[in-house]
C-alpha cells in the first residue's frame, strides 16, 4: 500500500489571515484559543501588577478606591472566564481529537463559534474601562452592592460585565457539548473507555461540569439584570434575598474551579508518563478519581459561606474535607508514576513538579479553610488569596506552562529553547512562591482582602512590599517566556513527529498534524499505542 | 539527544541540586518570616499563626488552628519530602537506556492512600465541629446586648436593653482613636447582634479569631465573651466584605473594659442622652472623650483609656446658643463626602459653621483639627443624622491651617484656612 | 478526485467533512449534541425555579395580597396549554412520517406544529398585556419578578424552537430530508418537546399550586 506523507504545505484556496478568521480546524480554533488566552493573561496580569504596585505601601499612591475596585475585578473575570477556562479548552480542543484518532471534532462550525464569543466577550469586559467605569464589585459580584447601590458600581461596566459573562459561559456551553459528543462518538477504532489518554478523561468529567453548572451561573446573571435594570427584586431587601443570589452563584462558581483545574491535571497526567519512561501508576483509580472530584465538586458550594449564617455548616464542611481523598490519590498516583522511573528534567516535566509541589500547598491551606471555625477567622483575608492562588496559579498556571512546553513542538514543528525554558521556571517559581506566601501570613495577621488601601500602624507593609517584588518577578518570567516563543518560531530546532518518545496518537502523525490529521492509524490496544507500536507490539494499519 | 555521558551526568546533577537548593532556600526564608516571633508574653507565637485570642470563644479556635497546623505541616513534609526524593534518586542517568519496569499500579496502594486519607479528614471534621459547636452556640446567660448596625462606610454601636431591642444609647464614633469605639465588658457575655442598612458587610476582629457577615434583610447574632485578663486593651477591627469605595476605611475598635467600669459608661452615657435632647444649636460631645493626642492615622492604636493630658489646647465644645456669632461659614454633607474641599474662616473670633446633612438616616459631623485630618482635634461639632442642619458656634482660632473631618467617616476631610 | 486528493483539501471545503464521522453507531452526533444542550438549558430553568422556590418559601403570603386574584382573570392560559400540548403530537408525527420517508405529511405536520407555535405566543403576549393592565410588571415584588422571568424566558424558548421548526420545515420543503437522513428533524422536535414539558412543569407551578398565608 502507497504511503501518502501529507505534508502541512497541501495547497489550500484560503491562506493567511483569511483562512485563521474562517477556520473550523480544530487545530487552528485551538491555537487561536491558546493565543487569545495568552494575551487576555497579560491583561489580567498587568492588572495585578497594578494592584500589587498600590498595595506596596500605605496611601493611595496611584489609584483611586474606585479604580482599585476595578482593577481586581477585572484581574479576576479575565483571569478566570478568559484566561483559564479558555486555555484549557484550546489546549483540550486541538490534543483531544488527536489523542482518539478523530479527524475532527463533532461539531467543527460550532467549535469556530465558541472561539469567537471570546474576543467578543473580552471586549464587552474591556469597553468598560472607557465608559465610565468596569464592575467593581469583585468578581464575585454580591448583591446588594452589583445592584447600584449608591458609592458602589456604578456606570455601564456591571452591566458590560454580566452580558459578558452570559456570552462567554455560552460559549463554553456549546464547546462542552462539542466535547462530549465527540469523545463518546468519535474515537479510533479500538479505543475503548479506559483506553483512552488520560487527559480525554479528565475533558470527559470538565465538560460535564461546565455542562451542567455554567447554565446556573447564566440563569443568575440574568436575574442580576433584571435587578439592576428593570426594577427586579430577587436579590434586593425586602423580600429579595442577597444570599439567594450567593447560593445560586457559588453552585457554578465552586465547580467551575475544578473546571479551572481537571484538564491542567490531564496534562500532567500525559507527561509525567512521558517524561519518567512509565506508565501512568494506576489508570482506572485515575479516572474514578477524577469522576468522584466531578460529582463531590457539585455538593460543596456553601463553603464560600460559612460567615453567612445561613448554612448548614456540617454538611459542607464534611463533604469539603471529603474532597482532599480523591485529590490525594491523584497526588500519590502521580508521584508513584515517578517512582523508579527514568526522569528526563527536560522543562516540560520542570513545570509539572512545579504543579504538584505547589498544588499540594493549595490543596494543604485548603483543608484550614474546610474547618468551619478557622474559616471564620481566615474568610475574606489574604489567606484565601494565597489559597487560590496556590492551586490556581502553582497548579493551573504551572499546568498551563507545562502543556506548552510539551505541545508547542507538535503545534508549530519546532522546539522550545530548553535553557530560556529552565530560566523561565526558576524565575517563576520564585517569584510565584514570593507574591503568594507571604499572603498566608497578612491573611492569619488581619488584612482583609480587596482593600485599597491599609493603614502604616498595621505592620502589613513588609510582607506586602515581599509579595509585590514576587508580582514583578512573575512579570519578568513571562517576558523571558515570550522572547523564547518568538525566537523559537523563528529558529527553533525542527521537531519532527515524536520529539518526546510519547505515547499517546497525537505523535503518530507530523508536526503540524496535516489537515484530517491522519495518514494511517495504528492499531490501539492500549492507553499507549505509539508506545506499543515502538515496543514492537502492534503495527500501524 | 546526544552529549558526552560526563557532562550530562554533571549537568543533569548540578541543575538538580540548584534546583533543590532554590526550593528549600526559599521555604527557609519564608519560614524565617514565619516564626518570626512577636513578643506576646511568652505565648507561642508566630507570623504562621492567627494572633493571641481575647476571647474565649477564639482561643478553642486557636487551639483547633494549632491540630490543623501540625497535620498539614506533616503531610507537607512527607508528601513534598517524597517528591523532592523521588526526583533526585530516579533521574535519568547516561547508561539508562533500558525502560525501567513498566509498572501500571498497585491496588493495595490504591486502598492505603486512599483509607488513611480518609481517616484523617474525618479526624479534622469531627474536631472542627465539636469546635464549632462550642464557640458558635447561642449562650443561656447573656448579660450585655448590643447591635452593631453597618452602612457605606461606617459603624455605629446600639446598646441594647435586656428585651434585646431597644436602644438605650447609640454610639456613633466607631474607632477609639477619637474615644469612639463598641465598648465592652470583659468577663461577661455578650451577645452582639449584626444590621445592614444598605449591603452586605462583614464584622471581623482579627484577635477574636472571628467574623460574621452582616447582611441586609437578615440579622446575624453571636456571643462572645473578652477575657477578663484582656480588660483595658482596644482591638481593632475592619469590615471584611465588599462593600464599596469606602470599604479599606470601614475600621472600628473594640474597647475591653472591666465590669465596673463599663457599667459606669454606659450608666453615664445613657444619661446624657435622655437628659439632654438635641437643641438647634449642638450638644456637647459624648462623654468620655479626650483630646486625642495626633494619632498617626485614622485606624491607627487607639489613645489608652487612661486620658492623654489635653496639652493646654481648648477643651471640644460646640459652644451654646446665641452670642459669638460672626459670619457663617456653609459645609454640606452629601454621599458620604463634603461638598467643599477647602473653607476659610476669620481668625481670632468665633465664628459659625452652618452644616447641612444631606444623607438620609446617615449620621455625620464637622470636627476641626489643627494642621492636618491626623492633627490634634480641637473642635467637634455634633454628630447628627441626616437629612438635618446644625449651626456649630466655633470659638475663636489663631491664623493658620486646618483640617476639618467627619469623626464617623474619617474619608470626609477638607482644609481649614483661618486668616 | 481521488481519496487522497480529496484528503489534501482543508477541512472546510472536503466533501468527506460532512459525513457523520461518528464510529460507535447508536444516536446520531446531532441527536446526542441536541440532548446535552437541553440538559444544560434544564440546569438553567433549574437556577430560575429555585429563585422562584426560594423567594415563594420566605414570602409571609403568596401570591401578595394585592396580586391575590391577577393570575385567574387571564383568558388565554388554559387554551395556550392546550394547543402546545397538541403541537408536540403534531411534531412527533411529523417526525414518525419523515422517519418512514412520507415527506407529504411530514411537511403537513411541521407547518402545523409552527402555527401552533406562533398562536402560542400570540397568545402569551395577549395575556401580558391584561395583566400589564392589572398593574403586575417586573417591578412589582418577588411576585412580578418571578412570574414575568420565569414565562419570559419560556416564551423566548418558545420562540427559538418556532425559529428552529421553521428552518426544518423550509429545509424540508427544499426537499433536504429523508428516510434516511433525519438527524436535524428528530434534534428539533426533542427540543420542542423539552419546551412543552418546561410549560407544563411551569403552569402546574404557577396557575394549579395552592397559594400560602
Amino acid at each position: 500500500m502507497a504511503t501518502t506523507t501529507l505534508a502541512p504545505t497541501a495547497p489550500t484556496y484560503r491562506t493567511g489571515l483569511y483562512a485563521w478568521l474562517t477556520t473550523t480546524d480544530h487545530k487552528k480554533i485551538g491555537v487561536l484559543y491558546v493565543v487569545n488566552s495568552f494575551l487576555f493573561f497579560f491583561i489580567g496580569g498587568l492588572l495585578a501588577l497594578g494592584v500589587r504596585t498600590e498595595l506596596a505601601a500605605p496611601g493611595l499612591q496611584f489609584l483611586t478606591d474606585t479604580q482599585y475596585n476595578e482593577f481586581f475585578t477585572m484581574h479576576a473575570t479575565f483571569m478566570i472566564f478568559l484566561f483559564i477556562i479558555p486555555m484549557l479548552a484550546g489546549f483540550s480542543n486541538y490534543v483531544v481529537p488527536l489523542q482518539i484518532g478523530a479527524p475532527d471534532m463533532a461539531f467543527p462550525r460550532i467549535n469556530a463559534l465558541s472561539f469567537w464569543m471570546l474576543p467578543l466577550g473580552g471586549i464587552l469586559l474591556l469597553l468598560g474601562f472607557v465608559t465610565g467605569g468596569t464592575a467593581a464589585a469583585g468578581w464575585t459580584s454580591y448583591a446588594p452592592l452589583s445592584e447600584d447601590r449608591p458609592l458602589a458600581a456604578t456606570g455601564y461596566g456591571q452591566d458590560l460585565w454580566i452580558m459578558a459573562l452570559v456570552l462567554i459561559g455560552t460559549s463554553s456551553i456549546l464547546g462542552a457539548i462539542n466535547f462530549l459528543v465527540t469523545i463518546f462518538k468519535m474515537r479510533a477504532p479500538g479505543m475503548t473507555l479506559f483506553r483512552m489518554p488520560i487527559l480525554v478523561w479528565t475533558v470527559v468529567v470538565t465538560s460535564v461540569l461546565v455542562l451542567m453548572a455554567t447554565p446556573v451561573i447564566t440563569s443568575v446573571l440574568i436575574m442580576l439584570f433584571i435587578d439592576r435594570n428593570y426594577g427586579g427584586s430577587f436579590f434586593q431587601p425586602p423580600g429579595g434575598d442577597p444570599i439567594l443570589y450567593q447560593n445560586i452563584f457559588w453552585f457554578y462558581s465552586h465547580p467551575a474551579v475544578y473546571v479551572m483545574i481537571l484538564p491542567a491535571m490531564g496534562f500532567i497526567s500525559e507527561i509525567l508518563p512521558v517524561f519518567s519512561r512509565k506508565p501512568l501508576f494506576g489508570y482506572k483509580a485515575f479516572v474514578f478519581a477524577t469522576a468522584a472530584i466531578g460529582a463531590l465538586g457539585f455538593s460543596v458550594w456553601a463553603h464560600h459561606m460559612f460567615t453567612t449564617g445561613a448554612v448548614y455548616l456540617p454538611f459542607f464542611s464534611i463533604m469539603t474535607f471529603l474532597i482532599a481523598v480523591p485529590t490525594g490519590v491523584k497526588m500519590f498516583n502521580w508521584v508513584f508514576t515517578m517512582w523508579r522511573g527514568q526522569l528526563m528534567l527536560k522543562t516540560p516535566l520542570l513545570f509539572a513538579l512545579g504543579f504538584l509541589t505547589m498544588f499540594l500547598i493549595g490543596g494543604i491551606n485548603g483543608a484550614f479553610s474546610a474547618s468551619v471555625p478557622v474559616d471564620f477567622a481566615l474568610h475574606d483575608t489574604y489567606w484565601v488569596v494565597a489559597h487560590l492562588h496556590y492551586v490556581l496559579f502553582g497548579g493551573s498556571v504551572f499546568g498551563v506552562m507545562a502543556a506548552t512546553y510539551y505541545w508547542f513542538p507538535k503545534m508549530t514543528g519546532r522546539m522550545l529553547n530548553e535553557t530560556v525554558g529552565k530560566a523561565q521556571f526558576v524565575l517563576m517559581f520564585i517569584g510565584f512562591n514570593a507574591t503568594f506566601f507571604p499572603m498566608h501570613q497578612l491573611g492569619l495577621l488581619g488584612m482583609p482582602r480587596r482593600i485599597a488601601d491599609y493603614a502604616s500602624n498595621t505592620g502589613w507593609q513588609d510582607l506586602n512590599i515581599v509579595a509585590t517584588i514576587g508580582g514583578f518577578t512573575i512579570a519578568a518570567s513571562m517576558v523571558l517566556f515570550l522572547w523564547n516563543v518568538f525566537l523559537s518560531l523563528r529558529s527553533g530546532p525542527v521537531a519532527g513527529d515524536d520529539p518526546w518518545e510519547a505515547n499517546t496518537l497525537e505523535w503518530a502523525t507530523t508536526s503540524p498534524p496535516p489537515a484530517y490529521n491522519f495518514d494511517r492509524l495504528p492499531e490501539i490496544r492500549s492507553e499507549r499505542p505509539l508506545f506499543d507500536v515502538r515496543h514492537g507490539r502492534t503495527s500501524v494499519h | 539527544m546526544a552529549s558526552s555521558p560526563r557532562s550530562s551526568t554533571t549537568q543533569t546533577a548540578l541543575f538538580a541540586i540548584a534546583l533543590a537548593g532554590a526550593i528549600v532556600g526559599v521555604f527557609l526564608i519564608l519560614a524565617y518570616l514565619g516564626v518570626n516571633l512577636l513578643d506576646e508574653g511568652g505565648r507561642f507565637v508566630s507570623s504562621l499563626y492567627p494572633p493571641v485570642a481575647v476571647t474565649t470563644q477564639g482561643a478553642q479556635i486557636r487551639d483547633l488552628y494549632t491540630i490543623v497546623f501540625v497535620l498539614a505541616v506533616a503531610i507537607f513534609l512527607v508528601v513534598e519530602g517524597l517528591i523532592i526524593w523521588t526526583v533526585i534518586r530516579y533521574r535519568r542517568k547516561p547508561g539508562d537506556d533500558a525502560l525501567p519496569p513498566q509498572t501500571h499500579g498497585n491496588n493495595i496502594a490504591e486502598f492505603l492512600w486512599t483509607i488513611i486519607p480518609t481517616i484523617i479528614v474525618i479526624f479534622l471534621f469531627i474536631v472542627s465541629w465539636q469546635t464549632l459547636n462550642a464557640v458558635d452556640t447561642a449562650s443561656a446567660n447573656v448579660q450585655t446586648k448590643i447591635r452593631a448596625v453597618a452602612a457605606q462606610f461606617q459603624w455605629q454601636f446600639d446598646y441594647l436593653a435586656d428585651d434585646g431591642n431597644t436602644v438605650e444609647y447609640t454610639q456613633f464614633l466607631p474607632t477609639a482613636e477619637i474615644g469612639g469605639g463598641m465598648y465592652v465588658p470583659a468577663g461577661r457575655t455578650i451577645q452582639l447582634q449584626l444590621v445592614s442598612k444598605d449591603v452586605i458587610h462583614a464584622f471581623y476582629v482579627p484577635q477574636f479569631l472571628f467574623k460574621r457577615d452582616v447582611v441586609p434583610g437578615r440579622t446575624n447574632v453571636f456571643d462572645f465573651t473578652v477575657n477578663e485578663s484582656d480588660a483595658g486593651q482596644t482591638f481593632r477591627g475592619q469590615c471584611a466584605e465588599l462593600c464599596g469605595t469606602g470599604h479599606s476605611i470601614m475600621l472600628f475598635d473594640v474597647v475591653a473594659k472591666t465590669g465596673a467600669e463599663f457599667d459606669t459608661w454606659l450608666a453615664d452615657n445613657i444619661k446624657k442622652a435622655s437628659a439632654a435632647p438635641a437643641p438647634p444649636s449642638g450638644q456637647p460631645a459624648p462623654s468620655g472623650q479626650p483630646a486625642p493626642s495626633g494619632q498617626p492615622a485614622p485606624s491607627g492604636q487607639p489613645a489608652p483609656s487612661g486620658q492623654p493630658a489635653p496639652s493646654g489646647q481648648p477643651q471640644p465644645s460646640a459652644g451654646g446658643g446665641g452670642g459669638g456669632g460672626g459670619q457663617a461659614v456653609n459645609i454640606e454633607a452629601e454621599g458620604i463626602k463634603f461638598n467643599e474641599s477647602s473653607v476659610t474662616a476669620p481668625a481670632d473670633q468665633p465664628f459659625t459653621i452652618h452644616f447641612e446633612n444631606k444623607d438620609q438616616g446617615t449620621p455625620h459631623n464637622v470636627a476641626i483639627r489643627e494642621g492636618s485630618p491626623s492633627g490634634n482635634q480641637i473642635f467637634m461639632g455634633d454628630i447628627f443624622p441626616g437629612v438635618a442642619t446644625r449651626d456649630y458656634q466655633v470659638p475663636a482660632l489663631k491664623a493658620g491651617q486646618y483640617a476639618f473631618v467627619c469623626d464617623v467617616h474619617p474619608n470626609m476631610t477638607g482644609t481649614l484656612t483661618v486668616q | 478526485m481521488t481519496t487522497d486528493e480529496k484528503a489534501l483539501l482543508p477541512v472546510e471545503h472536503n466533501p468527506l467533512a460532512s459525513m457523520p464521522h461518528d464510529t460507535h453507531g447508536g444516536t446520531s452526533n446531532p441527536v446526542l449534541g441536541m440532548i446535552l444542550f437541553i440538559t444544560s438549558e434544564v440546569m438553567f430553568f433549574g437556577g430560575l425555579f429555585a429563585a422562584y422556590f426560594n423567594l415563594r418559601a420566605n414570602a409571609p403570603q403568596w401570591p401578595p395580597e394585592e396580586f391575590a386574584h391577577t393570575l385567574k382573570i387571564l383568558p388565554f392560559v388554559g387554551p395556550a396549554t392546550i394547543l402546545l400540548i397538541i403541537s408536540s403530537f403534531t411534531c412527533q408525527w411529523a417526525v414518525w412520517a419523515i422517519r418512514r420517508d412520507d415527506r407529504t405529511v411530514f411537511i403537513r405536520g411541521m407547518a402545523v406544529t409552527v402555527v401552533l407555535g406562533i398562536v402560542f405566543l400570540l397568545m402569551q403576549i395577549t395575556d401580558y398585556a391584561f395583566l400589564g393592565q392589572e398593574g403586575l410588571t417586573l417591578a412589582s415584588g418577588q411576585f412580578g419578578t418571578t412570574y414575568y422571568t420565569l414565562t419570559g424566558f419560556h416564551g423566548a424558548h418558545v420562540f427559538g424552537g418556532v425559529v428552529m421548526l421553521s428552518v426544518i420545515l423550509y429545509r424540508g420543503m427544499a426537499g433536504q430530508f429523508s428516510g434516511r437522513h433525519y438527524d436535524a428533524v428528530e434534534g428539533a422536535s426533542l427540543y420542542w418537546h423539552f419546551v412543552d414539558v418546561v410549560w407544563i412543569l411551569l403552569f402546574s407551578l404557577l396557575y394549579l399550586l395552592p397559594g400560602k398565608g
